[in-house]
């Protein structure tokens, strides 16, 4: 399956981030995020990758922003009876040391009017919105992955 | 061996012959439907298509003829979906190639028609469906006539909206209130395949594994 992966960077915000913070920073982690090469007039996409969360707490993605696209929003596709349902989610738990997996057919982050179609070796940026973490936004780079 | 003798064995013979037979072309393919991995037989001889004349992203007429004489994989997809459509043609590209990789006689035609002809026109379905691959073919049309096209599929759709935050339905033939322009589609996702007689032959509920798919679509074909 082509796919764009995104490389994991973490960026910080300000530039004198000290190290606890960076800790806290590292209790989430995101592993494989992807978008699926999609057709250059393609009005929605689907961003998907695994979302670690180290701490002991539950803890909740809230929102999300995306840089290129008119905006992004939280989803949920569900089968329910055979009908593909597709939810706007107000956010996404992910339990105390477990992952959630954002996948084709379940959990995704919609990216809604693109500006420009993604396509492998396009970069954009993602910013992830988390409640019980102090920093609560982190910055992705898309990077075309051969 | 006596003449009375003879003709038992004969008439067994010719009885069994005739079970085999009709075993595998009775109308309910009995014999088939055990063998299927993934698929259903959906033929039903009572459950004939309507007259449709939809439009192809060629602007070509694309009715009931377009399904005659040939094998064709057909599925209603709309392309504001993010998820489901684009996994079902993802699916039906890889499909495709595993059925040319394993030099299949007979490949079916690959037909996407869309739920949401006034946001999908033939030009956008052209850039769209041939993104997954040039061959693949996208119809749109008068919404009416897709509507009644999807009945003998058991195909349904619905679309949702968003209200004061609060998600609304609107079932299909069902008019939108006209200030709403954005709306998704929640919406069965089978392919199926039609048969050279224009017929509703399989259908392949979701999630698609396109391998066993392969399988089901060789061992549908060679025995219709």
């Amino acid at each position: 399956m082509k796919r764009i992966l995104i490389s994991v960077v973490l960026i910080f915000q300000i530039s004198l981030v000290h190290a606890m913070e960076y800790q806290k920073l590292s209790a989430i982690v995101i592993h494989d995020p992807w978008i699926r090469t999609a057709p250059p007039n393609a009005p929605m996409l689907g961003l998907f990758m695994k979302i670690r969360n180290n701490t002991n707490q539950d803890i909740r993605l809230v929102s999300v922003q995306a840089i290129g696209y008119v905006r992004a929003e939280l989803h949920r596709t569900i089968n329910h009876n055979g009908i593909m349902k597709m939810q706007k989610q107000s956010f996404m738990p992910i339990s105390a040391q477990g992952d959630l997996d954002l996948k084709p057919g379940s959990w995704h982050i919609m990216l809604i009017g693109p500006e420009i179609a993604p396509k492998e070796g396009d970069t954009s940026m993602i910013y992830l919105e988390f409640t019980m973490v102090r920093h609560k936004q982190f910055m992705f780079k898309l990077e075309k992955v051969k | 061996m006596s003449k009375t003798t003879l003709l038992i064995t004969i008439a067994f013979i010719v009885s069994i012959g005739v079970a085999v037979f009709s075993t595998n072309t009775n109308t309910d393919y009995q014999f088939l439907k055990r063998q299927l991995k993934v698929s259903h037989v959906l033929h039903n001889t009572n459950k004939v298509l309507p007259n449709f004349s939809l439009v192809d992203h060629n602007q070509h007429l694309f009715n009931n003829d377009r399904f005659k004489g040939k094998w064709t994989l057909l599925t209603f997809i709309y392309t504001h979906c993010p998820d489901v459509c684009p996994t079902i043609l993802m699916d039906m590209s890889m499909l495709k190639s595993i059925l040319i990789q394993r030099g299949v006689e007979t490949v079916p035609e690959f037909v996407a028609i869309t739920f949401d002809p006034k946001r999908d026109t033939p030009e956008v379905l052209k850039t769209y469906i041939t993104h997954f691959d040039k061959d693949f073919l996208g119809v749109s049309g008068d919404q009416t006539q897709i509507d009644q096209l999807i009945k003998p599929f058991g195909t349904y759709y619905e679309r949702s909206i968003e209200v004061d935050g609060k998600t609304v339905i609107i079932p299909n033939g069902q008019a939108m209130p006209e200030s709403v322009t954005s709306y998704s589609i929640n919406h069965t996702a089978w392919l199926y395949l039609i048969s050279p007689d224009g017929e509703i032959f399989a259908g392949f509920p979701t999630p698609h594994k396109p391998h066993n798919m392969a399988d089901d679509i060789e061992l549908l074909i060679s025995n219709y």
